[in-house]
């Protein structure tokens, strides 16, 4: 299949395993974020880090969206989905996130009306297909997802729909980068930036990551190849003393990103003063919620919501995994009280999640290459 | 669209998008129909990439094309 089979093959993985060996220095740790919860994914589904050097260690950021948000978030989604004549709609995966009293499937199964969707549109259809129901959208995701959902928006407006409104945790990927880059718990050799994430907001976002912190960035595709690659670009960048942002994944991402969706999200969206992260706390301007020309599709105002803060279960670690001071394995229910099956944190959830790309692809420690 | 949450790339959890190849366009309603890898269908909104045309390969996540390939 073009543009999957060339960067699946063993033989170029093997030579590019052997120049990242060749490439690194003895003695010297180095710690790369991969920044998407895909990368996550790709990297234990295809044994990536197997073929990295002992000294070479992934370090899994918070760039899966459905891992980042708060309890709190799913008890207010909960309380619009119990709202007589309601029909909730979202993502899949969101529907087992825990909230403090059990997740939207406990709720669905308790009588809420509560529908996963594949996209926003989605919902909207739903709403036109059911004029006498509200029917609320609970949108998250970064800038790759926020697109949709403002022209589900744009559409609902313009056509008239009016039992149509979203309850908007949308989230922008360079707060919180910037808020583990000042983490003095993290010390980070380069990134490996979010390929899709790209596609939207282009390359140009990420230069502060050389400029003001001096740390190489290389955005990267979601095939093994892809991963490696970028590895190998960090590499020579810190080899030959450069630190820029390099763009791996030119056949898809353009270095100025995708302006007509970044128009549209402007149009829609605006960004919160601060907006609260599962395990990072409350991070400013990284959120979006609807612009003031939109405030009749905002299900925070057409409903009410509880709005309180819930702190995580003591025993869940997925903070520190989220900015990845620990390896999911090494929190302390992973694998026992928190399983795909029954997750107690959001990094469990979510097949991109660090926790659950662990658990289902890597939870047996392998031998590597020792330097 | 047959994704779920074990497949590769799960569109409910975040920022992958997914190749599909256009098989019709409803210019009106800036909508294409098009084709994952998998033989899925889908109905995709084409606004931020349009004009498209039947043959393209485009990128779509949550039911938007995001780039062309």
């Amino acid at each position: 299949m073009k543009f999957v089979d060339e960067f699946r093959d063993a033989e170029l993985g093997r030579a590019l395993a052997a120049e990242i060996l060749a490439a690194v220095e003895p003695g010297h740790h180095y710690k790369f974020m991969e920044v998407c919860g895909g990368h996550t994914h790709s990297i234990y589904k295809y044994g990536v880090d197997d073929l990295l050097p002992e000294n070479v260690e992934l370090v899994h950021g918070p760039g899966c969206p459905v891992c980042v948000i708060p309890m709190g978030r799913v008890d207010d989604g909960i309380a619009i989905a119990h709202e007589p004549g309601v029909i909730f709609t979202c993502f899949g995966d969101m529907m087992r996130v825990p909230g403090s009293n059990g997740s939207l499937l406990e709720a669905k199964a308790a009588g809420a009306d509560i529908r996963m969707v594949y996209s926003p549109l989605d919902a909207l259809r739903i709403a036109k297909a059911n004029p006498d129901r509200e029917v609320v959208f609970f949108a998250i995701g970064f800038e790759t997802t926020a697109p949709s959902t403002a022209l589900t928006l744009k559409r609902a407006r313009a056509e008239g729909v009016r039992n149509f409104s979203c309850m908007c945790n949308h989230v922008t990927i360079v707060p919180p980068l910037r808020a583990l880059l000042d983490s003095p718990d993290l010390r980070l050799d380069g990134f490996i930036g979010p390929g899709h994430v790209s596609t939207v907001v282009g390359a140009r976002p990420f230069e502060f990551i050389p400029a003001d912190y001096g740390r190489p960035v290389v955005i990267a595709g979601f095939e093994p190849l892809d991963i490696l690659h970028a590895i190998r670009m960090i590499l020579a960048q810190l080899d030959e003393g450069r630190c820029e942002v390099q763009n791996q994944y030119k056949r898809v991402v353009p270095w100025q990103g995708n302006l007509r969706a970044l128009e549209v999200m402007a149009e829609v969206f605006e960004l919160r003063p601060h907006f609260e992260w599962r395990g990072l706390g409350f991070i400013s301007q990284s959120g979006l919620k609807l612009s003031d020309a939109y405030a009749e599709l905002d299900a925070e105002l057409r409903f009410a919501v509880p709005g309180v803060r819930v702190a995580d279960p003591k025993a869940c670690q997925c903070g520190e995994v989220l900015k990845g001071v620990i390896k999911p394995w090494e929190c302390k229910v992973f694998g026992t009280a928190c399983t795909p099956e029954r997750p107690i944190g959001t990094c469990m959830v979510s097949s991109e999640g660090a926790c659950a790309a662990y658990y289902n692809f890597g939870r047996f420690a392998r031998e590597k290459e020792a330097v | 669209m047959t994704l779920d949450c074990h497949s590769d790339h799960c569109i409910t959890c975040s920022d992958e998008g997914v190749p599909m190849k256009v098989l019709g366009v409803d210019e009106e309603r800036v909508l294409a129909l098009c084709e994952g890898e998998d033989g899925s269908r889908q109905s995709v909104e084409v606004a931020l990439v349009d004009p498209v045309a039947v043959g393209d390969s485009l990128l779509v996540h949550a039911g938007v094309g995001l780039v062309r390939l």
